[in-house]
């Protein structure tokens, strides 16, 4: 059951809190709205009142960071932990693994062209065409992790 | 703040762009001083990461508690003022009627800061943490320890006092 507010107690909050009965104590704004519809004139008049000041105080605005004070405040700020995880420590060996087969595959190519083979020329590009592949596939690989 | 603590850059920025300009207005608004506001909002960040790793979510709202320091800090260097007064005083603000001029903004702002300066220090705090903060009046009368009872009455004495000072601008 929402208690009845008089003028008085009206007028305290708005002298109290201002002109915005959205910034009154929450447990009173109900009875506030019900005593502005029903004494529209005396209640908008204690308002426009508070009013005056309120505008007054917002002339103010707030003050907005330098650039050196934010960059001061985010250098302290704490940083990823250093260290090896594990789900980093597989992307690692996986990275490290697909180089070391990039360089064998690229050995194993060059010997295939050097020495006289069976295999012709679309052949081999298709070989390098699948090391090209791998190596591309690393960063999807690495999302995966 | 779990991320914050674990240095999860983008929770850090997001919590910056969010609270550093809340804790400037509210160091600026209780100093009244622009360089000593900007060293308590970086003093409070400092000991906001380094109460990160150990927050313990639903203990206290981060906003109250980002409060309770910088308002501490502030009050440090207000009894510190008190303490060692200053060899030569800051330039004094008229804070009375202007004479035939007209008020622009700025000299409205002036005024306004030189009239929140001029109040009692407990009268000032009320008026910044519901005023500017918009903080209720439950969370503005804990943080400063008294009632909601005694925090309406330091709201009203402080709205009267500034009412006095600024009563020119209604004109």
């Amino acid at each position: 059951m929402m208690n009845r507010m008089d003028a008085t107690r009206f007028e305290a909050l708005a002298d109290a809190h201002g002109a915005a009965i959205g910034r009154w104590p929450l447990a009173e704004q109900d009875a506030a709205f019900a005593y502005l519809a029903e004494a529209p004139e005396a209640a908008q008049a204690l308002l426009d009142q508070a009013r005056v000041l309120d505008e007054a105080l917002d002339t103010l605005r707030p003050p907005s960071p330098s650039l050196a004070l934010r960059d001061a405040v985010l250098s302290a700020a704490p940083r990823p932990k250093a260290g090896w995880s594990l789900g980093r420590w597989l992307a690692g060996a996986g990275v490290g693994a697909a180089l070391a087969a990039a360089c064998a595959a690229g050995v194993v190519i060059g010997v295939d062209i050097a020495a006289p083979s069976s295999a012709t020329g679309l052949d081999a590009v298709s070989q390098t065409v699948a090391v090209e592949d791998d190596w591309f596939a690393l960063p999807d690989m690495e999302s995966q992790s | 703040m779990a991320r914050v603590g674990r240095g999860d850059q983008a929770a850090i920025q997001a919590l910056v762009a969010r609270k550093l300009p809340r804790m400037l207005q509210l160091a600026q608004r209780m100093l009244g001083d622009a360089a000593e506001a900007e060293d308590v909002a970086q003093e409070v960040f400092v000991r906001a990461w380094r109460q990160a790793p150990r927050w313990v979510p639903g203990a206290a709202r981060f906003d109250t508690w980002l409060h309770r320091v910088a308002l501490n800090l502030c009050y440090d260097r207000l009894r510190r003022r008190r303490e060692q007064p200053m060899a030569e005083p800051p330039e004094q603000v008229d804070t009375g009627p202007a004479p035939d001029r007209g008020l622009l903004a700025r000299d409205t702002g002036t005024r306004v800061t030189a009239a929140l300066a001029a109040l009692p220090e407990r009268q000032r705090e009320a008026l910044v943490l519901c005023h500017y903060q918009d903080l209720g009046n439950i969370e503005a009368a804990s943080l400063m320890g008294v009632s909601v009872e005694a925090l309406e009455s330091l709201l009203s004495r402080g709205r009267r006092a500034l009412r006095v000072a600024l009563a020119d601008l209604r004109e």
